[in-house]
């Protein structure tokens, strides 16, 4: 018989290691219905039997945070066999406050005390017998990251599985809240499955919206609940929630003094803590940040004899799609006499494209290692703390800080890193700005741009993040003052983890998980666009029949470049370069690092072009002026990202309206600063006269020094109350 | 009672009470700020707090800094 075990405890408790321990390989990975929290589950190793189902990380069983509700709403109809809760061992006290919650459900539960390794260490002592009297449930030891105990503690969730037996009624509301909670349990004894009974009864009295919602209460019913809660509110003149709260943390105290023996003084510092004294000093927390990050990306994507990331995609561009892949094709295609319009689709349109996609893999592979060593190990959740002082200034908090530093090596896991904000308007900004940080694909059509028209000069490198970064910071500031994001961005708060080895488990797959939403698009997206664009540009009309062109200026993609070019005439885009531009941008859609190759291929190169495409650098130095290049870069780092991308935005937006919205503000934006950038540089420079775009240009830039500085939109509550209070202080 | 924003690294301190909307102090509950809990302050920077709180850390900003009263 199948057997569900629902896994559950607080975020930094072990879980995900103790989840990767118990079900290896066997993980399914969805969303929970309905909202973008992500659902695991997979079945535990040597027992094919048994589901577990990995519940987010959660500190309570309230109805505010979309990860509790899905918790809840899963515990309650779904009905696990068994709960397993993991504890962490070093901070019990506060890990049992969910622990007194899911017991109320009235499942069988096990709870396993994690990180015992380190109570010992620190000296301390936790009676696992008392603890599990206490308790009216086993409890068991682990140390999920050493792997002991961990199957012994998911055995005992089977067991407890299939003897189907609930933990006693814990003794833990005393008074007048035990009599008001029993009263209510009488009074809705028929309208909820006994199983739940004092969970629904706990909830009804602390006046749980989500449980009114559902319960539908109506008449004498409802009157008697409010009754009970009002007198004993009354009684001890306090709110419901709060009421329960302090009695739970009183049953928790007298648990924890008699299972727990505490050794070490109580507010010493501890290893962790002198780590932190150095990383989040006032001083020394951004330049040590920076170094970090120098030294990660020196490794993944610089050019140094250490940089095994670049050496990676080397071999990837140059050896495996350069010469193995392809030679290895000829030899099949020749014995199978393929030839012709077929042999070209093969190898020019597929194996190139795919080939220059998957070339990346091995730089986003190793900076995606580095990032997820330096979440494992704890240090992630810091820096968030510390970028928040600086985010907060235009709107964004600290937390948005991770998504775009994913984004620096691919905007897709970068979108999804989003999921971990808890606010919705401050989750909503980070995806619509997360795709202005250049990427890695973006990074060939900044070096094809310095190598062709600037004489190689870093500074357009340096330039190209500094414009993704003020995109970030403009559009926080501009999008902040409408009324949809108006508001102070949620209040930091962040449990810090103490520092702690990576587990190498833990770590690979995190790797493998950002890195495979990377390499999944090569094999669908861009397989599929591979074959169109090389459809497109290698047939056309020629003397009124249709077939194959000699002359790409005379494909199908040539003339519909050249029917939707003049959107782009006012950011420079003119002459001969017009439709090859615009062609390059909408192949850019597909994946950025196109907008290189498909100027590769519309320059007339045969052959393989390089990652910068230096053979074309001439023939692009010819077409391009230094403005107008700088304007087709701007449009094309800053408008809408790649359709993997945009697939995220749609995924994590999860609404139509959001995602359209997103895509268009980005594309929008790109416009206007490409022709602020072009037609008032131009008139500069004097490669432009003063014409209607000129007062485009300058009306747009105006309006957005307006959207800028306006006072925007003022929400109600404390700005309100602020200015009463001032107002009659005077 | 002022705000623990007044409070200097190294101190510890006990919590008089926590203001603002039932969300906000229903999360910083479950985070273990009780009323009549001590926190430590480990670290400040400007207005934000590291804070032990039972055994944990807590990183908060001035703002939530701000809504406890010690």
């Amino acid at each position: 018989m199948e057997l569900k075990i629902a896994l559950a405890g607080n975020p930094n408790s072990g879980k995900t290691t103790l989840f990767n321990s118990l079900t290896g390989s066997s993980q399914y990975v969805g969303n929970w219905p309905g909202v973008t929290v992500e659902k695991k589950e997979g079945r535990l190793k040597g027992n094919k039997e048994v589901v577990i189902q990995d519940l987010p990380g959660i500190y309570s069983l309230s109805p505010y945070t979309l990860e509790e509700v899905v918790s809840r709403t899963y515990l309650v109809t779904q009905k696990p066999d068994a709960i397993l809760n993991i504890v962490d061992g070093t901070n019990i006290e506060r890990n049992l406050y969910l622990t007194t919650q899911l017991l109320e459900l009235g499942l069988p539960t096990v709870v396993a005390v994690n990180m015992m390794d380190l109570v010992r260490k620190n000296g301390d002592q936790i009676d696992l017998n008392k603890l599990g009297r206490a308790l009216g449930c086993e409890a068991v030891e682990m140390s999920a990251l050493k792997s002991q105990g961990s199957i012994e503690a998911a055995n005992k969730a089977v067991e407890a599985a299939r003897a189907k037996k609930a933990n006693g009624p814990l003794r833990m509301y005393t008074g007048c809240v035990e009599k008001a909670i029993s009263q209510i349990e009488t009074v809705i004894s028929d309208k909820v499955d006994a199983q739940y009974l004092r969970w629904y009864a706990v909830k009804l009295f602390e006046r749980d919206e989500k449980v009114l919602e559902e319960l539908r209460l109506t008449g004498s019913v409802k009157q008697d609940v409010e009754n009970a809660a009002v007198a004993c509110e009354k009684e001890l003149d306090d709110d419901a929630e709060s009421i329960i709260t302090n009695q739970r943390y009183d049953f928790i105290s007298g648990i924890v003094a008699k299972a727990v023996k505490k050794k070490r003084e109580k507010h010493g510092l501890s290893a962790s803590d002198k780590i932190d004294q150095i990383v989040t000093n006032r001083i020394l927390a951004l330049p040590v940040f920076a170094v970090i990050m120098f030294a990660i990306y020196a490794i993944a994507m610089g050019g140094y004899p250490f940089s095994i990331g670049t050496m990676g995609t080397d071999w990837v561009n140059d050896v495996l799609f350069g010469e193995i892949v392809p030679g290895a094709l000829d030899s099949i295609l020749g014995v199978l006499h393929v030839e012709g319009a077929l042999y070209g689709l093969i190898q020019d349109g597929i194996v190139a494209g795919v080939g220059a996609v998957l070339g990346f893999v091995p730089q986003i592979l190793v900076l995606f290692f580095f990032l997820a060593i330096l979440e494992d190990i704890g240090y992630m959740a810091r820096v968030a703390f510390i970028m928040d002082r600086i985010f907060r200034r235009f709107g964004l908090s600290g937390k948005s800080f991770i998504p775009m530093l994913v984004a620096t090596g691919c905007g897709v896991p970068g979108i999804m890193a989003s999921r971990t904000i808890e606010q919705d308007r401050d989750r909503k900004m980070t995806i619509m700005t997360t795709g202005f940080i250049p990427c890695g694909a973006k990074m060939p059509i900044i070096g094809l741009f310095a190598g062709a028209v600037f004489g190689g000069s870093s500074l357009v490198a340096v330039s190209a993040f500094f414009i993704g970064i003020a995109a970030v910071v403009i559009s926080g500031i501009m999008l902040k003052k409408f009324k949809a994001f108006a508001g102070e961005p949620a209040p930091f708060v962040m449990e810090l983890p103490a520092y702690h080895l990576p587990s190498a488990g833990n770590v690979l797959r995190a790797t493998w998980e950002r890195g495979w939403s990377f390499i999944k698009r090569a094999g669908t997206v861009i397989l599929l666009s591979s074959i169109v664009l090389w459809f497109l540009q290698g047939f056309g009309f020629t003397d009124g029949s249709f077939g194959m062109v000699e002359d790409n200026n005379t494909s199908l993609l040539a003339a519909i470049g050249n029917a939707v070019a003049w959107i782009f005439a006012p950011l420079g885009w003119v002459g001969d370069m017009a439709w090859k531009a615009t062609v390059a941008t909408v192949t850019g859609l597909i994946a950025k690092e196109e907008v290189v190759n498909t100027f590769g291929v519309l320059y007339h190169y045969a052959g393989e072009l390089s990652e910068t495409g230096d053979e074309v650098w001439n023939l692009i130095a010819a077409d391009f002026t230094a403005l107008s290049a700088y304007s087709f870069m701007i449009f094309n780092l800053l408008c809408a990202p790649c359709f993997a991308a945009m697939g995220a935005i749609k995924r994590e937006m999860n609404n139509t309206k959001w995602t359209l919205g997103a895509i268009g503000y980005m594309c929008g934006f790109a416009y206007v600063i490409a022709l602020i950038v072009y037609q008032l540089g131009g008139l500069i420079t004097g490669e432009v006269g003063f014409n209607i775009f000129t007062i485009a240009a300058l009306a747009a830039l105006a309006a957005l020094i307006y959207l800028l500085f306006r006072k925007g939109y003022q929400p109600d509550g404390h700005y309100s109350v602020n200015a009463k209070m001032s107002a009659s202080a005077r | 009672m002022m705000p623990l924003t007044m409070a200097r690294r190294g101190e510890t301190v006990t919590i008089q009470g926590i203001t603002g909307k039932d969300e906000v102090r229903q999360h910083l509950v479950e985070l273990g700020f009780l009323v009549n809990g001590e926190i430590t302050v480990v670290n400040r920077i400007g207005g934000n707090f590291i804070l032990q709180v039972k055994d944990g850390r807590v990183a908060l900003d001035r703002s939530m800094a701000n809504r406890i009263m010690i």
